[in-house]
């Protein structure tokens, strides 16, 4: 893992801000919604103040004072209509809910709410069972009727509509108007389609008739197993009960059976209608802001009237900045709930009893948009400090990473070039990165002193055993001269090898010291380099047989300004190496080769290539990859006085394997203009 | 009367033996460890040839300063310098002194003899009156005394060193032959590498061209070595 990578993770560590910044969102907004919750509280029971003791309002008629509690659940069995003895039996009760707009009156139930806590179902048997759903908007009472009937049975056609004859199915609708009298009406249809109410009534002579009431329609439609009627009647027609009773009839005319919540026999209503006073929804409209909704329910929860606006409140999407809804998905949990509701109870005046609820639901948008503004600032910003951060770091190890690259390129490099570099870079840096390249320096310094001190050992020790081999070779001379037993002259002819051997070695060790010193009194003439090398190579074909040695010289003269003597000493030892390396009979190539700003000398010999690690270090002093078991004195300062001479002429040393792999190249470059 | 060879040289065992192989060679030998011991010496009565190395103990440079003393006390004493010292600067340094001869002390004993021996002969030969019966040499403007060790070209002497007589002997008795530069050695009773050789040909040369600017007739064969052009 480079540093710039792990620097990189380490600032993204920094993104913990913008994680605490949604936490500290999410705390403000539920510090915000609890607030809200608070006043949403107030405005409810405010409200449900102004309300106490207003049971008129409420109720059209006086509220049901034995406030039911069964009722919550839908009646799965009502009694009979006969055994029916309380005329005020919850269960007959019509409680319509409040509609947020007017159904369609055709016959479909689409425009409904789906709420099927709202229907009402009454039972008589498994095949005679009608569900009955009931609301009130704005003046009108809406009902719709599902009616179970295996043999939906329309009426016959015909004129007289009280001719038993052509009774199908029919029904009934009783209540009190709002003077106290019964009223029925009954429905019945020829057709699916629209269907208006009629009533009975007698003439002077007793003749019954049907009229028409026009303000009691609807439509009937058939449906999979049975048929469907939706009716409007207006409230103003009715006074504090209402029933539905329907006649089913399996033939026309047949005895039907008769189920519902008016008595079947005299048509009384066994139930009351619990509706609010139309003036309860304007009366709420007073209360109403955008983003709000009022809603007046019975104390068991059956809505009265409501108000809303909470349409009205501009959705939230609307207008706000893709950054901000990235931001909310991050923040809000799911399943949140976006809106706060309240409520509170409505006394009666005397606060003894509960006549209704008021629900009071708020959408969320108000504090959600607030929290939204402070939630995308601040994550702005935190964000953008995140990423200043990371950037930051990213280039601070980017930097970093350069310096240290650099101080390894140096490190690398500082061996490798002639001698040892010992300027480095950022010594001049006041960091932790400044000591270690301080530290880089002192310590090359020191193997520079260490290494130019290992280049004049060879010298200095040639000069300090000079001194006793001086002794033993004189004392070797001199007992020459002396009277030896023939035998000890072995010893003393051995012992003169050695100090021959030991000689040659202090020559070879003292060579490089000599030729620096001949290089700095060297006198640079202009001389023609192919002459002398040709003289030179014709040299070698004669010292080196059975090597031949190929010349390859450019026809012209080249004119180098330097010293004819160093460079054939450069090319004996090159020379001397490549015949060491090469096989016996084998052939050396010298060439010349003719630059416009240098003369290259090269020598190749066949034999075994280089190791490469000894690249770039084949010229440097006291390096050597003889083999053992040479007995010449080698101390690898061939190379080094090669390129010492090249240097001397401006020029470099180098060698490399021959692109074939069969042998050894070396090439000097002297160059030409000095 | 034998011939007084004075020594002076501060490790023992190295003057021991250098006197021991003059005595046998029938030399009076008097032995000095210090500048100032030979001084004392030599302010009494000077030697017939002087054998001196640069450093002296504590004097690192005591035998150059000795030279210097020496030759102002003797124009024609004999003086080598035998040293440790094989640098090219000390070798210049010596014979620009004075010295007769600049050797290494790798040097073998009979070469040493030898050498002594020749200056001996020189110095006889220069008492004697020119034109001796010593074998004479001429290549052209070139003539080699080989009795008084002398050079001269266009008649004019060329101050050599021993060593350098003897290269250019070597050079000049076959004119246009190559002398390598082991033979060159041999001429002249030394080991040297060829760098040494080199300065020795180098310095050579230059003496001859502070006689006559367009001497050219030692000519190296890269390579091989040298040779006499007339």
């Amino acid at each position: 893992m480079s540093l710039r990578l792990k620097l990189l993770l380490l600032g993204l560590a920094t993104l913990v801000l913008p994680w605490a910044g949604c936490n500290y969102a999410r705390e403000m907004e539920s510090a915000l919604r609890s607030g809200e919750q608070t006043s949403l509280q107030a405005v409810a029971q405010t409200i449900a103040a102004s309300l106490q003791g207003r049971s008129d309002l409420l109720y059209r008629e006086p509220p049901p004072t034995d406030a039911p509690t069964d009722t919550a659940e839908p009646p799965a069995a009502p009694q009979p209509p006969a055994s029916q003895t309380s005329p005020t039996a919850g269960a007959y009760d019509l409680r319509p809910i409040a509609l947020a707009s007017a159904p369609l009156l055709d016959g479909y139930s689409e425009d409904w709410p789906r709420d099927p806590s709202a229907w009402a179902y009454f039972r008589k048997d498994a095949r005679h069972h009608f569900g009955l759903l009931s609301g009130v908007f704005e003046r009108m009472l809406y009902l719709l009727l599902e009616v179970h009937d295996e043999h939906p049975l329309f009426d016959a056609p015909g004129i007289n509509t009280l001719d038993p004859a052509t009774f199908g199915d029919r029904i009934w609708i009783g209540f009190d108007d709002p003077q106290g009298e019964q009223q029925q009406l009954f429905l019945a249809a020829t057709a699916p389609g629209a269907v208006t109410a009629r009533r009975i009534e007698s003439g002077e002579y007793g003749q019954q008739t049907a009229v028409l009431e026009p303000r009691v329609h609807g439509a009937w439609q058939p449906t999979r197993d049975g048929y469907r009627i939706e009716l409007r009647v207006p409230l103003s027609m009715l006074g504090s009960r209402f029933g539905v009773l329907v006649d089913d009839r399996d033939a026309r005319g047949a005895v039907p059976v008769s189920y519902g919540t008016l008595r079947s026999d005299d048509l009384h209503t066994l139930g009351r209608l619990i509706v609010a006073d139309p003036a309860l929804g304007s009366y709420l409209t007073q209360f109403l802001q955008p983003g709000l909704k009022l809603a007046v329910t019975t104390p068991d929860g059956r809505v009265l009237a409501r108000a809303d606006a909470l349409a009205q409140s501009a959705t939230l999407d609307a207008g706000t900045p893709l950054l901000a809804r990235l931001y909310r998905r991050f923040v809000d949990r799911p399943g949140e709930r976006r809106l706060l509701e309240s409520h509170a109870p409505i006394y009666d005046r005397d606060r003894a009893a509960v006549i209704g609820r008021l629900e009071v639901t708020q959408t969320a948008d108000r504090w959600m948009r607030l929290r939204d503004r402070a939630l995308t600032r601040m994550l702005n910003f935190t964000v953008s400090t995140s990423l200043v951060a990371v950037i930051a770091m990213f280039a601070f190890a980017a930097w970093l990473a350069l310096r240290l690259e650099r101080l390894r390129r140096a490190s690398e490099s500082a061996l490798t070039r002639s001698g040892i570099e010992t300027s480095f870079p950022e010594t001049e840096a006041r960091d932790e990165l400044g000591d270690v390249a301080r530290g880089f320096a002192t310590l090359l310094s020191r193997l520079n002193e260490y290494t130019s001190y290992l280049r004049t050992l060879a010298g200095k020790l040639a000069h300090e055993i000079r001194t006793p081999l001086t002794i033993v070779r004189s004392s070797l001379d001199n007992l020459d001269a002396e009277q030896v037993p023939e035998a000890a002259r072995t010893y003393l002819a051995r012992a003169r090898q050695g100090s021959e051997r030991l000689n040659a070695i202090l020559l070879a060790m003292g060579a490089a010291t000599r030729v620096e010193e001949a290089i700095g009194s060297t006198e640079r003439v202009d001389f023609d380099l192919v002459p002398v090398l040709s003289s030179a190579i014709g040299a070698y074909r004669s010292a080196f047989a059975p090597r031949t040695f190929l010349a390859e010289l450019p026809a012209g003269p080249v004119m180098l300004h330097g010293a004819p003597d160093l460079i054939v000493q450069a090319l004996d030892k090159l020379i001397d190496n490549a015949v060491d390396f090469s096989p016996a009979a084998s052939a050396i190539t010298v060439r010349l080769l003719l630059l416009p700003e240098a003369a290259v000398i090269e020598v190749e010999n066949p034999g075994p290539p280089l190791p490469p690690q000894l690249a770039g270090r084949l010229f440097e002093s006291l390096w050597q990859s003889r083999a053992d078991g040479d007995s010449r004195p080698h101390f690898g300062l061939g190379l080094y006085i090669v390129r010492l001479i090249a240097e001397f002429h401006g020029g470099t040393a180098a060698a490399r394997n021959l692109p074939d792999g069969s042998g050894v190249g070396v090439s000097v470059r002297l160059a030409r203009q000095q | 009367m034998k011939r007084l060879v004075a020594i002076v040289e501060d490790e023992a065992a190295i003057r021991d033996n250098y006197a021991a192989a003059f005595s046998r060679e029938g030399y009076a030998v008097r032995t000095y460890a210090t500048r100032a011991l030979a001084m004392s010496a030599f302010a009494a009565r000077l030697p017939d040839l002087a054998v001196i190395d640069i450093s002296l103990q504590d004097e690192p440079e005591g035998g150059f300063e000795l030279c210097r003393q020496l030759r102002a006390l003797s124009a024609e004493l004999p003086i080598i310098f035998l040293t440790a010292r094989d640098s090219e600067i000390d070798a210049v340094s010596g014979l620009r002194l004075g010295a007769d001869d600049f050797l290494t002390k790798d040097l073998s004993l009979p070469h040493l003899i030898a050498r002594v021996n020749a200056l001996f002969r020189r110095v006889d030969a220069l008492r004697k009156p020119a034109g001796g019966t010593g074998e004479l040499i001429r290549r052209g403007p070139l003539s080699l005394d080989a009795e008084r060790m002398q050079a001269q070209w266009d008649g004019k002497v060329v101050l050599l060193s021993l060593t350098e007589f003897w290269m250019v002997h070597a050079l000049a008795r076959h004119p246009g032959h190559v002398r390598n530069r082991q033979q060159l050695m041999d001429a002249a009773n030394v080991v040297l590498d060829d760098n040494t050789i080199t300065s020795h040909v180098k310095r050579i040369r230059r003496k001859f061209q502070a006689v006559d600017p367009d001497f050219d007739a030692v000519q190296t064969v890269y390579g091989m070595g040298y040779r006499w052009v007339e």
